[in-house]
Protein backbone atom coordinates (compact mmCIF):
# COMPACT_ATOMS: atom_id res chain seq x y z
CA UNK A 1 0.00 0.00 0.00
CA UNK A 2 1.36 3.26 -1.24
CA UNK A 3 1.73 6.34 1.90
CA UNK A 4 0.42 8.81 0.31
CA UNK A 5 -1.92 8.97 -2.28
CA UNK A 6 -3.03 11.98 -4.75
CA UNK A 7 -6.00 11.20 -7.20
CA UNK A 8 -7.50 13.60 -9.20
CA UNK A 9 -6.72 16.67 -7.51
CA UNK A 10 -7.51 19.91 -9.06
CA UNK A 11 -8.11 23.09 -7.68
CA UNK A 12 -8.53 26.80 -9.48
CA UNK A 13 -7.85 30.41 -8.59
CA UNK A 14 -10.43 32.24 -10.13
CA UNK A 15 -9.28 32.05 -14.04
CA UNK A 16 -6.43 29.55 -13.33
CA UNK A 17 -5.85 26.25 -12.90
CA UNK A 18 -3.37 25.48 -10.74
CA UNK A 19 -3.80 21.67 -10.53
CA UNK A 20 -5.35 19.88 -13.04
CA UNK A 21 -5.92 16.30 -12.37
CA UNK A 22 -2.98 15.36 -10.47
CA UNK A 23 -2.55 11.56 -9.65
CA UNK A 24 0.55 10.27 -8.32
CA UNK A 25 1.94 8.08 -5.13
CA UNK A 26 4.13 8.06 -2.86
CA UNK A 27 5.94 4.57 -1.18
CA UNK A 28 6.89 4.25 2.38
CA UNK A 29 10.56 5.21 2.47
CA UNK A 30 10.97 6.55 -0.38
CA UNK A 31 12.24 9.92 -1.22
CA UNK A 32 9.80 11.66 -3.44
CA UNK A 33 10.81 14.61 -5.94
CA UNK A 34 8.24 17.26 -7.54
CA UNK A 35 9.45 19.42 -10.12
CA UNK A 36 8.31 21.83 -12.66
CA UNK A 37 8.66 25.51 -13.31
CA UNK A 38 7.65 28.46 -11.44
CA UNK A 39 4.16 28.41 -10.66
CA UNK A 40 3.77 24.98 -11.99
CA UNK A 41 1.52 24.13 -9.07
CA UNK A 42 4.15 22.28 -6.51
CA UNK A 43 3.76 24.67 -3.39
CA UNK A 44 -0.51 24.35 -4.33
CA UNK A 45 -0.19 20.64 -4.06
CA UNK A 46 1.76 20.87 -0.81
CA UNK A 47 -0.63 23.15 0.64
CA UNK A 48 -3.74 20.60 -0.42
CA UNK A 49 -1.54 18.08 1.74
CA UNK A 50 -0.71 19.78 4.52
CA UNK A 51 -4.49 20.93 4.82
CA UNK A 52 -3.72 24.60 4.38
CA UNK A 53 -6.04 24.73 0.91
CA UNK A 54 -9.14 22.60 -0.01
CA UNK A 55 -8.85 21.21 -3.35
CA UNK A 56 -11.92 21.51 -5.52
CA UNK A 57 -11.99 17.67 -6.24
CA UNK A 58 -10.15 14.64 -6.04
CA UNK A 59 -9.16 12.75 -2.49
CA UNK A 60 -5.37 12.39 -0.66
CA UNK A 61 -5.55 9.56 1.20
CA UNK A 62 -2.59 9.04 3.72
CA UNK A 63 -1.96 5.08 5.13
CA UNK A 64 -5.40 4.34 3.96
CA UNK A 65 -7.08 7.44 5.93
CA UNK A 66 -8.74 9.97 3.49
CA UNK A 67 -7.52 13.46 4.66
CA UNK A 68 -10.71 15.65 3.78
CA UNK A 69 -12.15 17.53 6.33
CA UNK A 70 -8.69 16.67 8.35
CA UNK A 71 -7.56 20.40 9.75
CA UNK A 72 -3.57 21.12 9.44
CA UNK A 73 -3.05 20.48 12.89
CA UNK A 74 -5.22 17.00 13.27
CA UNK A 75 -2.72 16.16 9.66
CA UNK A 76 -0.11 16.75 11.86
CA UNK A 77 -0.75 14.59 14.53
CA UNK A 78 -0.93 12.10 11.96
CA UNK A 79 2.32 12.44 11.24
CA UNK A 80 2.90 14.86 8.22
CA UNK A 81 5.04 17.65 8.80
CA UNK A 82 6.39 20.01 6.24
CA UNK A 83 8.59 22.86 5.65
CA UNK A 84 8.18 26.09 3.82
CA UNK A 85 9.19 28.03 0.47
CA UNK A 86 8.80 31.37 2.13
CA UNK A 87 10.84 30.58 5.54
CA UNK A 88 7.74 30.74 8.20
CA UNK A 89 10.14 30.65 11.24
CA UNK A 90 9.15 31.71 14.56
CA UNK A 91 11.54 34.76 13.86
CA UNK A 92 11.53 36.30 17.35
CA UNK A 93 12.04 32.91 19.28
CA UNK A 94 15.13 31.07 19.97
CA UNK A 95 16.29 28.18 17.52
CA UNK A 96 15.53 25.70 20.71
CA UNK A 97 12.33 27.38 21.27
CA UNK A 98 11.48 26.53 17.67
CA UNK A 99 12.08 23.31 17.96
CA UNK A 100 10.80 22.77 21.09
CA UNK A 101 7.22 23.64 19.92
CA UNK A 102 6.41 21.00 18.08
CA UNK A 103 6.62 18.81 20.88
CA UNK A 104 5.01 21.26 23.03
CA UNK A 105 1.72 20.34 20.34
CA UNK A 106 2.64 16.75 21.07
CA UNK A 107 2.78 16.88 25.04
CA UNK A 108 -0.23 16.58 27.17
CA UNK A 109 0.00 19.00 29.87
CA UNK A 110 -2.10 22.10 29.66
CA UNK A 111 -2.11 25.11 31.29
CA UNK A 112 -2.39 24.29 34.89
CA UNK A 113 0.30 22.01 34.97
CA UNK A 114 2.44 25.34 33.47
CA UNK A 115 1.61 27.70 35.78
CA UNK A 116 2.02 25.61 38.96
CA UNK A 117 5.44 23.74 37.00
CA UNK A 118 3.40 20.45 38.17
CA UNK A 119 5.77 17.47 38.22
CA UNK A 120 4.59 16.36 35.31
CA UNK A 121 5.23 19.60 33.71
CA UNK A 122 8.49 19.76 34.64
CA UNK A 123 9.32 16.36 33.00
CA UNK A 124 7.97 17.33 29.68
CA UNK A 125 9.96 20.43 29.49
CA UNK A 126 13.04 18.49 29.94
CA UNK A 127 12.28 15.94 27.62
CA UNK A 128 11.74 17.99 24.67
CA UNK A 129 14.52 20.20 25.68
CA UNK A 130 16.47 17.52 25.42
CA UNK A 131 15.02 16.00 22.28
CA UNK A 132 15.33 19.57 20.37
CA UNK A 133 18.94 20.07 21.63
CA UNK A 134 19.37 15.97 19.68
CA UNK A 135 18.22 16.80 16.73
CA UNK A 136 20.11 20.14 16.99
CA UNK A 137 23.34 18.59 17.40
CA UNK A 138 22.20 15.87 14.84
CA UNK A 139 21.55 19.12 12.49
CA UNK A 140 25.11 20.47 13.50
CA UNK A 141 23.44 23.66 14.67
CA UNK A 142 24.41 23.31 18.45
CA UNK A 143 26.24 26.17 18.29
CA UNK A 144 23.13 28.26 17.22
CA UNK A 145 20.83 26.58 20.21
CA UNK A 146 20.09 30.00 21.77
CA UNK A 147 20.36 32.12 18.64
CA UNK A 148 17.10 34.12 17.56
CA UNK A 149 15.95 32.30 14.48
CA UNK A 150 14.89 35.26 12.63
CA UNK A 151 18.54 36.81 12.74
CA UNK A 152 19.97 33.83 11.12
CA UNK A 153 21.52 33.40 7.52
CA UNK A 154 18.48 31.87 5.23
CA UNK A 155 20.83 28.11 4.69
CA UNK A 156 20.51 27.92 8.79
CA UNK A 157 17.00 29.16 8.72
CA UNK A 158 15.78 26.59 6.04
CA UNK A 159 18.25 23.80 8.34
CA UNK A 160 16.50 25.04 11.52
CA UNK A 161 12.69 24.28 9.60
CA UNK A 162 13.88 21.09 8.88
CA UNK A 163 14.88 20.61 12.70
CA UNK A 164 11.16 21.86 13.27
CA UNK A 165 9.84 19.65 11.10
CA UNK A 166 11.90 16.72 12.37
CA UNK A 167 10.90 17.42 16.35
CA UNK A 168 7.20 16.39 15.35
CA UNK A 169 8.25 13.14 14.71
CA UNK A 170 6.81 12.79 11.68
CA UNK A 171 6.37 9.73 9.25
CA UNK A 172 5.94 11.68 6.08
CA UNK A 173 7.98 15.30 5.39
CA UNK A 174 6.97 17.93 2.70
CA UNK A 175 10.00 19.84 1.74
CA UNK A 176 8.99 22.61 -0.13
CA UNK A 177 11.73 24.14 -2.02
CA UNK A 178 14.40 23.58 0.88
CA UNK A 179 17.41 24.81 -1.59
CA UNK A 180 16.01 27.84 -2.17
CA UNK A 181 18.78 30.58 -1.26
CA UNK A 182 21.05 28.12 -0.35
CA UNK A 183 24.45 28.24 -2.23
CA UNK A 184 25.96 25.12 -4.11
CA UNK A 185 27.94 24.17 -1.55
CA UNK A 186 25.11 24.00 1.18
CA UNK A 187 22.97 22.49 -1.69
CA UNK A 188 25.34 19.31 -1.87
CA UNK A 189 25.00 19.54 1.86
CA UNK A 190 21.52 18.67 1.92
CA UNK A 191 21.23 16.84 -1.10
CA UNK A 192 23.56 14.37 1.54
CA UNK A 193 21.91 15.42 4.37
CA UNK A 194 18.11 13.89 2.87
CA UNK A 195 19.07 10.54 2.67
CA UNK A 196 20.95 10.03 6.08
CA UNK A 197 17.56 11.32 7.75
CA UNK A 198 15.41 8.97 6.10
CA UNK A 199 18.43 6.17 7.28
CA UNK A 200 18.28 7.53 10.64
CA UNK A 201 14.63 8.22 11.08
CA UNK A 202 13.14 6.11 8.90
CA UNK A 203 10.82 9.33 7.04
CA UNK A 204 9.13 9.52 3.95
CA UNK A 205 9.99 12.72 1.90
CA UNK A 206 8.10 14.36 -0.72
CA UNK A 207 10.48 16.69 -2.54
CA UNK A 208 9.75 20.20 -4.52
CA UNK A 209 12.15 21.77 -6.01
CA UNK A 210 13.79 23.10 -9.56
CA UNK A 211 17.20 22.55 -8.33
CA UNK A 212 17.59 19.93 -10.31
CA UNK A 213 21.17 19.49 -8.74
CA UNK A 214 19.49 18.61 -5.43
CA UNK A 215 16.23 16.55 -6.97
CA UNK A 216 18.74 14.59 -8.96
CA UNK A 217 20.90 13.63 -6.46
CA UNK A 218 18.30 13.00 -3.70
CA UNK A 219 15.35 11.79 -5.00
CA UNK A 220 14.43 8.26 -6.44
CA UNK A 221 11.75 9.01 -8.60
CA UNK A 222 10.84 12.22 -9.87
CA UNK A 223 7.55 13.64 -10.95
CA UNK A 224 7.54 16.75 -13.27
CA UNK A 225 4.65 19.05 -12.91
CA UNK A 226 3.91 21.90 -15.45
CA UNK A 227 1.06 24.49 -15.83
CA UNK A 228 -0.80 21.78 -12.68
CA UNK A 229 0.11 18.74 -15.02
CA UNK A 230 1.76 16.06 -14.35
CA UNK A 231 3.95 15.42 -17.68
CA UNK A 232 6.13 12.94 -17.02
CA UNK A 233 7.56 10.08 -14.53
CA UNK A 234 10.76 8.53 -13.79
CA UNK A 235 13.93 7.78 -12.10
CA UNK A 236 15.79 10.98 -12.21
CA UNK A 237 18.10 9.67 -15.37
CA UNK A 238 15.22 9.46 -17.39
CA UNK A 239 13.38 12.42 -16.70
CA UNK A 240 16.43 14.49 -17.08
CA UNK A 241 16.54 13.14 -20.73
CA UNK A 242 12.90 13.40 -21.21
CA UNK A 243 12.13 15.64 -24.63
CA UNK A 244 8.85 16.83 -22.66
CA UNK A 245 10.76 17.73 -19.83
CA UNK A 246 13.22 18.98 -21.53
CA UNK A 247 10.62 21.64 -23.21
CA UNK A 248 9.01 22.43 -20.73
CA UNK A 249 11.59 23.45 -17.71
CA UNK A 250 14.97 22.70 -18.68
CA UNK A 251 15.09 23.88 -22.13
CA UNK A 252 13.75 27.07 -21.10
CA UNK A 253 15.23 27.48 -17.66
CA UNK A 254 18.62 29.66 -17.13
CA UNK A 255 19.93 27.36 -14.24
CA UNK A 256 19.75 24.44 -16.18
CA UNK A 257 22.36 21.62 -13.94
CA UNK B 1 26.82 38.07 38.60
CA UNK B 2 24.36 35.97 35.95
CA UNK B 3 21.35 36.67 34.80
CA UNK B 4 19.14 34.74 37.00
CA UNK B 5 20.74 35.84 40.33
CA UNK B 6 20.36 39.52 39.25
CA UNK B 7 16.87 38.75 38.65
CA UNK B 8 16.00 37.20 41.65
CA UNK B 9 17.69 40.18 44.10
CA UNK B 10 15.50 42.32 41.87
CA UNK B 11 12.27 40.58 42.60
CA UNK B 12 13.09 40.32 46.16
CA UNK B 13 14.09 44.24 46.79
CA UNK B 14 10.65 45.01 44.84
CA UNK B 15 9.07 42.40 47.10
CA UNK B 16 10.64 44.28 50.67
CA UNK B 17 10.14 48.03 48.98
CA UNK B 18 6.71 47.20 48.03
CA UNK B 19 5.80 45.62 51.74
CA UNK B 20 7.58 48.55 53.56
CA UNK B 21 7.21 51.97 51.97
CA UNK B 22 2.99 51.69 52.53
CA UNK B 23 3.73 51.06 55.70
CA UNK B 24 5.18 54.12 56.43
CA UNK B 25 2.29 55.85 54.32
CA UNK B 26 -1.20 57.46 55.42
CA UNK B 27 -4.03 55.34 54.85
CA UNK B 28 -5.21 57.58 51.80
CA UNK B 29 -1.77 57.05 49.98
CA UNK B 30 -1.96 52.92 51.52
CA UNK B 31 -5.50 52.64 49.60
CA UNK B 32 -3.98 53.59 46.33
CA UNK B 33 -0.98 51.80 46.79
CA UNK B 34 -3.76 48.69 47.39
CA UNK B 35 -5.28 50.52 43.71
CA UNK B 36 -1.79 49.84 42.07
CA UNK B 37 -1.60 46.74 43.03
CA UNK B 38 -5.08 45.55 41.50
CA UNK B 39 -4.23 47.83 38.38
CA UNK B 40 -1.02 45.45 37.71
CA UNK B 41 -2.94 42.17 37.93
CA UNK B 42 -5.04 43.82 34.97
CA UNK B 43 -2.17 44.87 33.42
CA UNK B 44 -0.83 41.50 33.67
CA UNK B 45 -4.37 39.78 32.53
CA UNK B 46 -3.18 41.90 29.55
CA UNK B 47 0.24 40.86 29.41
CA UNK B 48 -1.04 36.97 28.46
CA UNK B 49 -3.58 38.44 25.83
CA UNK B 50 -0.86 40.83 23.95
CA UNK B 51 2.36 40.08 25.29
CA UNK B 52 2.08 35.93 24.37
CA UNK B 53 -0.52 35.91 21.48
CA UNK B 54 -0.07 39.48 19.99
CA UNK B 55 -3.86 40.23 20.86
CA UNK B 56 -5.03 43.47 21.82
CA UNK B 57 -8.26 43.92 24.21
CA UNK B 58 -10.35 46.82 24.40
CA UNK B 59 -12.45 45.72 27.23
CA UNK B 60 -10.85 44.30 30.50
CA UNK B 61 -12.30 46.42 32.59
CA UNK B 62 -16.03 44.60 31.27
CA UNK B 63 -14.24 41.54 32.58
CA UNK B 64 -13.35 43.12 35.55
CA UNK B 65 -16.64 44.53 36.23
CA UNK B 66 -18.33 40.64 35.68
CA UNK B 67 -15.80 39.79 38.45
CA UNK B 68 -16.70 42.81 40.86
CA UNK B 69 -20.14 42.36 40.53
CA UNK B 70 -20.29 38.55 40.94
CA UNK B 71 -18.67 39.62 44.30
CA UNK B 72 -21.14 42.49 44.82
CA UNK B 73 -24.02 40.67 44.33
CA UNK B 74 -23.10 37.69 46.06
CA UNK B 75 -21.18 38.43 48.82
CA UNK B 76 -22.64 42.11 49.16
CA UNK B 77 -25.11 43.38 52.74
CA UNK B 78 -27.79 43.53 50.14
CA UNK B 79 -26.80 40.09 47.85
CA UNK B 80 -26.33 36.61 49.13
CA UNK B 81 -24.01 37.36 52.02
CA UNK B 82 -21.60 34.90 50.74
CA UNK B 83 -18.28 34.59 51.72
CA UNK B 84 -15.52 36.50 49.58
CA UNK B 85 -13.75 33.04 49.21
CA UNK B 86 -16.70 31.68 47.40
CA UNK B 87 -18.21 34.63 45.66
CA UNK B 88 -14.21 35.56 44.51
CA UNK B 89 -13.61 32.58 42.33
CA UNK B 90 -17.02 32.81 41.11
CA UNK B 91 -16.39 36.04 39.52
CA UNK B 92 -13.37 34.87 38.58
CA UNK B 93 -15.24 31.69 36.79
CA UNK B 94 -17.62 34.62 35.45
CA UNK B 95 -15.03 36.43 34.37
CA UNK B 96 -13.38 33.82 32.14
CA UNK B 97 -17.01 32.64 30.62
CA UNK B 98 -17.04 36.28 28.87
CA UNK B 99 -13.56 35.90 27.89
CA UNK B 100 -14.54 32.99 26.25
CA UNK B 101 -17.56 33.99 24.51
CA UNK B 102 -15.70 37.34 23.27
CA UNK B 103 -13.09 35.30 22.05
CA UNK B 104 -14.92 33.48 20.17
CA UNK B 105 -15.72 36.17 17.60
CA UNK B 106 -12.42 37.21 18.17
CA UNK B 107 -10.74 34.31 16.52
CA UNK B 108 -10.51 35.34 13.02
CA UNK B 109 -9.20 39.06 14.20
CA UNK B 110 -6.32 40.37 15.05
CA UNK B 111 -4.85 44.09 14.99
CA UNK B 112 -7.60 46.64 14.49
CA UNK B 113 -10.49 44.98 13.66
CA UNK B 114 -10.02 43.22 17.07
CA UNK B 115 -9.41 46.53 18.98
CA UNK B 116 -12.84 47.37 17.43
CA UNK B 117 -14.65 44.70 18.41
CA UNK B 118 -13.53 44.36 22.13
CA UNK B 119 -14.13 48.51 22.12
CA UNK B 120 -17.81 47.24 21.11
CA UNK B 121 -17.75 44.91 23.71
CA UNK B 122 -17.22 47.39 26.73
CA UNK B 123 -19.52 49.85 25.15
CA UNK B 124 -22.05 47.61 24.81
CA UNK B 125 -21.67 46.45 28.38
CA UNK B 126 -21.24 50.37 29.38
CA UNK B 127 -24.57 50.71 27.64
CA UNK B 128 -26.38 48.13 28.05
CA UNK B 129 -25.49 45.15 30.48
CA UNK B 130 -24.10 47.12 33.35
CA UNK B 131 -27.04 49.93 32.90
CA UNK B 132 -29.79 50.34 35.40
CA UNK B 133 -32.30 47.85 34.61
CA UNK B 134 -30.64 45.27 32.54
CA UNK B 135 -29.76 42.73 35.43
CA UNK B 136 -30.14 44.74 38.18
CA UNK B 137 -29.76 41.44 40.80
CA UNK B 138 -26.13 41.41 39.13
CA UNK B 139 -25.08 44.82 38.75
CA UNK B 140 -27.14 46.17 41.54
CA UNK B 141 -28.61 48.92 39.34
CA UNK B 142 -29.15 52.49 41.19
CA UNK B 143 -28.21 50.85 44.56
CA UNK B 144 -24.49 50.02 44.05
CA UNK B 145 -23.79 46.39 46.08
CA UNK B 146 -21.33 46.98 49.09
CA UNK B 147 -19.22 44.00 49.28
CA UNK B 148 -17.19 43.86 52.78
CA UNK B 149 -13.66 43.16 53.18
CA UNK B 150 -12.82 39.34 53.24
CA UNK B 151 -11.29 37.38 56.56
CA UNK B 152 -8.05 35.85 55.83
CA UNK B 153 -7.19 33.35 59.11
CA UNK B 154 -9.64 34.85 61.22
CA UNK B 155 -8.02 37.94 60.37
CA UNK B 156 -10.78 40.87 59.13
CA UNK B 157 -8.97 42.71 56.42
CA UNK B 158 -10.45 46.30 57.25
CA UNK B 159 -7.04 48.52 57.43
CA UNK B 160 -5.86 49.70 54.44
CA UNK B 161 -2.97 48.03 55.18
CA UNK B 162 -3.93 44.68 55.86
CA UNK B 163 -5.49 44.90 52.41
CA UNK B 164 -2.60 46.64 50.54
CA UNK B 165 -0.40 43.49 51.58
CA UNK B 166 -3.02 41.06 50.42
CA UNK B 167 -3.64 42.66 46.99
CA UNK B 168 -0.14 43.03 46.86
CA UNK B 169 0.28 39.31 47.75
CA UNK B 170 -2.74 38.26 45.16
CA UNK B 171 -0.29 40.32 42.40
CA UNK B 172 2.92 38.78 42.87
CA UNK B 173 1.23 35.36 42.96
CA UNK B 174 -0.50 36.41 39.74
CA UNK B 175 2.18 37.63 38.85
CA UNK B 176 4.54 34.11 39.36
CA UNK B 177 2.09 32.26 37.61
CA UNK B 178 2.11 34.16 34.39
CA UNK B 179 5.45 33.96 34.70
CA UNK B 180 5.69 30.28 35.00
CA UNK B 181 3.42 30.40 31.63
CA UNK B 182 5.55 32.75 30.03
CA UNK B 183 8.52 30.37 30.47
CA UNK B 184 6.78 26.91 29.92
CA UNK B 185 5.13 25.86 26.91
CA UNK B 186 1.82 27.81 27.14
CA UNK B 187 4.35 31.04 26.56
CA UNK B 188 6.37 29.19 23.44
CA UNK B 189 2.88 28.40 22.13
CA UNK B 190 1.14 31.42 22.35
CA UNK B 191 4.37 33.17 20.66
CA UNK B 192 4.51 30.67 18.26
CA UNK B 193 1.22 31.51 17.13
CA UNK B 194 1.70 35.19 16.99
CA UNK B 195 4.51 34.76 15.08
CA UNK B 196 2.88 32.61 11.91
CA UNK B 197 -0.52 30.96 12.30
CA UNK B 198 0.07 28.62 9.67
CA UNK B 199 3.49 27.19 10.94
CA UNK B 200 2.18 26.87 14.46
CA UNK B 201 -1.01 25.14 13.29
CA UNK B 202 1.31 22.56 10.50
CA UNK B 203 3.10 21.61 14.01
CA UNK B 204 -0.05 20.20 15.45
CA UNK B 205 -1.31 23.32 17.59
CA UNK B 206 -4.51 24.16 17.70
CA UNK B 207 -5.15 27.69 17.03
CA UNK B 208 -8.98 27.40 18.24
CA UNK B 209 -7.98 25.83 21.84
CA UNK B 210 -5.38 28.14 21.80
CA UNK B 211 -6.74 31.51 21.52
CA UNK B 212 -9.45 30.81 23.73
CA UNK B 213 -7.56 29.87 26.33
CA UNK B 214 -5.76 32.94 26.22
CA UNK B 215 -8.69 35.28 26.01
CA UNK B 216 -10.17 32.95 28.64
CA UNK B 217 -7.16 33.16 31.14
CA UNK B 218 -6.81 36.75 30.40
CA UNK B 219 -10.22 37.80 31.07
CA UNK B 220 -10.51 35.15 34.40
CA UNK B 221 -7.45 37.35 35.77
CA UNK B 222 -8.90 40.50 35.05
CA UNK B 223 -12.68 39.45 36.75
CA UNK B 224 -10.05 38.59 39.82
CA UNK B 225 -8.36 42.38 39.78
CA UNK B 226 -12.10 43.24 39.33
CA UNK B 227 -13.16 41.37 42.50
CA UNK B 228 -10.35 42.51 44.45
CA UNK B 229 -11.59 46.59 43.36
CA UNK B 230 -15.24 45.67 44.28
CA UNK B 231 -13.84 44.79 48.09
CA UNK B 232 -10.92 47.85 48.47
CA UNK B 233 -14.06 50.72 47.16
CA UNK B 234 -16.47 48.78 49.27
CA UNK B 235 -18.78 49.29 46.56
CA UNK B 236 -19.58 48.29 42.98
CA UNK B 237 -20.03 51.19 40.41
CA UNK B 238 -20.55 50.07 36.55
CA UNK B 239 -19.35 53.34 36.15
CA UNK B 240 -15.41 52.27 37.75
CA UNK B 241 -15.83 49.49 34.99
CA UNK B 242 -16.46 51.76 31.55
CA UNK B 243 -14.49 51.35 28.57
CA UNK B 244 -12.30 54.95 29.43
CA UNK B 245 -10.70 52.30 31.96
CA UNK B 246 -10.24 49.67 29.77
CA UNK B 247 -8.53 52.03 26.72
CA UNK B 248 -6.29 53.86 29.83
CA UNK B 249 -5.19 50.38 31.07
CA UNK B 250 -4.65 48.95 27.23
CA UNK B 251 -2.77 52.54 26.54
CA UNK B 252 -0.58 51.86 29.63
CA UNK B 253 0.51 47.99 28.74
CA UNK B 254 1.71 49.66 25.36
CA UNK B 255 3.57 53.00 27.17
CA UNK B 256 5.26 50.26 29.66
CA UNK B 257 5.79 47.51 27.49
CA UNK B 258 4.61 43.61 27.69
CA UNK B 259 6.34 40.55 28.68
CA UNK B 260 7.68 41.94 31.51
CA UNK B 261 6.31 41.97 35.45
CA UNK B 262 8.35 45.39 36.31
CA UNK B 263 6.76 47.05 33.51
CA UNK B 264 3.42 45.39 35.18
CA UNK B 265 4.24 46.85 39.06
CA UNK B 266 5.43 50.42 37.43
CA UNK B 267 2.20 50.23 35.26
CA UNK B 268 0.06 50.04 38.02
CA UNK B 269 1.88 52.47 40.04
CA UNK B 270 0.88 55.37 37.06
CA UNK B 271 -1.99 54.43 36.57
CA UNK B 272 -3.21 55.86 40.50
CA UNK B 273 -0.30 57.57 41.39
CA UNK B 274 0.39 60.71 38.13
CA UNK B 275 -3.48 61.73 38.46
CA UNK B 276 -2.51 62.09 42.34
CA UNK B 277 0.61 64.16 41.46
CA UNK B 278 -0.98 66.18 39.38
CA UNK B 279 -3.78 67.02 42.04
CA UNK B 280 -0.96 67.73 44.03
CA UNK B 281 0.93 70.01 42.25
CA UNK B 282 -2.64 72.22 41.03
CA UNK B 283 -3.09 70.82 37.51
CA UNK B 284 -6.44 68.98 36.96
CA UNK B 285 -5.89 64.87 37.03
CA UNK B 286 -7.49 65.20 33.59
CA UNK B 287 -4.56 66.35 32.52
CA UNK B 288 -3.51 62.68 32.89
CA UNK B 289 -5.55 60.84 29.85
CA UNK B 290 -3.35 63.74 27.84
CA UNK B 291 -0.16 63.08 29.28
CA UNK B 292 -0.77 59.21 28.82
CA UNK B 293 -1.55 60.12 25.27
CA UNK B 294 1.57 61.87 24.60
CA UNK B 295 3.74 59.51 26.41
CA UNK B 296 2.40 56.80 23.95
CA UNK B 297 3.54 58.85 20.75
CA UNK B 298 6.65 59.39 22.56
CA UNK B 299 7.06 55.74 23.71
CA UNK B 300 6.15 54.48 20.03
CA UNK B 301 9.01 56.48 18.20
CA UNK B 302 11.82 56.10 20.88
CA UNK B 303 11.40 52.38 22.41
CA UNK B 304 8.38 50.61 20.46
CA UNK B 305 8.64 47.46 22.79
CA UNK B 306 7.40 49.38 25.82
CA UNK B 307 9.52 52.10 27.59
CA UNK B 308 9.95 49.78 30.75
CA UNK B 309 10.86 47.02 28.70
CA UNK B 310 13.31 49.27 27.27
CA UNK B 311 14.68 50.39 30.16
CA UNK B 312 15.19 46.99 31.98
CA UNK B 313 17.27 45.51 28.45
CA UNK B 314 19.20 49.20 28.97
CA UNK B 315 20.03 48.09 32.06
CA UNK B 316 20.67 44.68 31.47
CA UNK B 317 23.17 45.31 28.70
CA UNK B 318 24.67 47.94 31.20
CA UNK B 319 25.85 45.04 33.64
CA UNK B 320 26.72 42.57 30.77
CA UNK B 321 23.71 40.05 31.13
CA UNK B 322 22.21 37.76 28.56
CA UNK B 323 18.51 37.87 27.75
CA UNK B 324 16.47 35.25 25.68
CA UNK B 325 13.92 36.33 23.02
CA UNK B 326 12.88 39.31 20.97
CA UNK B 327 10.65 42.07 22.35
CA UNK B 328 7.63 42.52 20.45
CA UNK B 329 7.20 45.75 19.29
CA UNK B 330 3.24 46.96 20.31
CA UNK B 331 3.33 48.83 17.14
CA UNK B 332 3.21 45.75 15.09
CA UNK B 333 -0.12 44.36 17.22
CA UNK B 334 -2.14 47.55 16.82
Amino acid sequence: MAMLEIKDISIRFGGVQALDDVTFSLKHGEILGLIGPNGAGKTTLFNCVSGVLKPNNGTITYEGQNLAGLKTDARAHLGIARTFQNLQLFGSMTVLENLMVPLDAFAKRGMVGDAFKLPRARYEERKAEEHARAILHFLGLSEHTETIAGSLSVGLQRRVELGRALCLQPKLLLLDEPAAGLDAAETAELAALLPEIRARFGITMLLVDHDMALVMKACDYIYVLDFGKLISEGPPQRVSSDPLVVKAYLGEAEEVA
Amino acid sequence: MNAINARRISVVAGIVLAVAIPAFMADYYRSLAALSAIAAILILSLNVLTGFVGQISFCQYTFAGLGAMTVGALSGAQGHHWSFWISMPLGVLFAALGGFLVGIPALRLSGLFLAILTLGVALGADRYLFANGTWNSFTGGVNPRTPSRPTLFGYHLTSQYSFYLFALAAFLLVAFLVWNLRVGKTGRVLRAIRESEVAASTMGLNLIKWKLAAFTVSAGIAGLAGGLLAVQIGSVSPASYDFLHSITVAAVVVVAGVGSLASAAVGGIFIWWLPELLRHTGVNAQFFQLILGLLLVVQLVIAPQGGVVKLEHDLKRVFGLGRRGQDLELAEVL
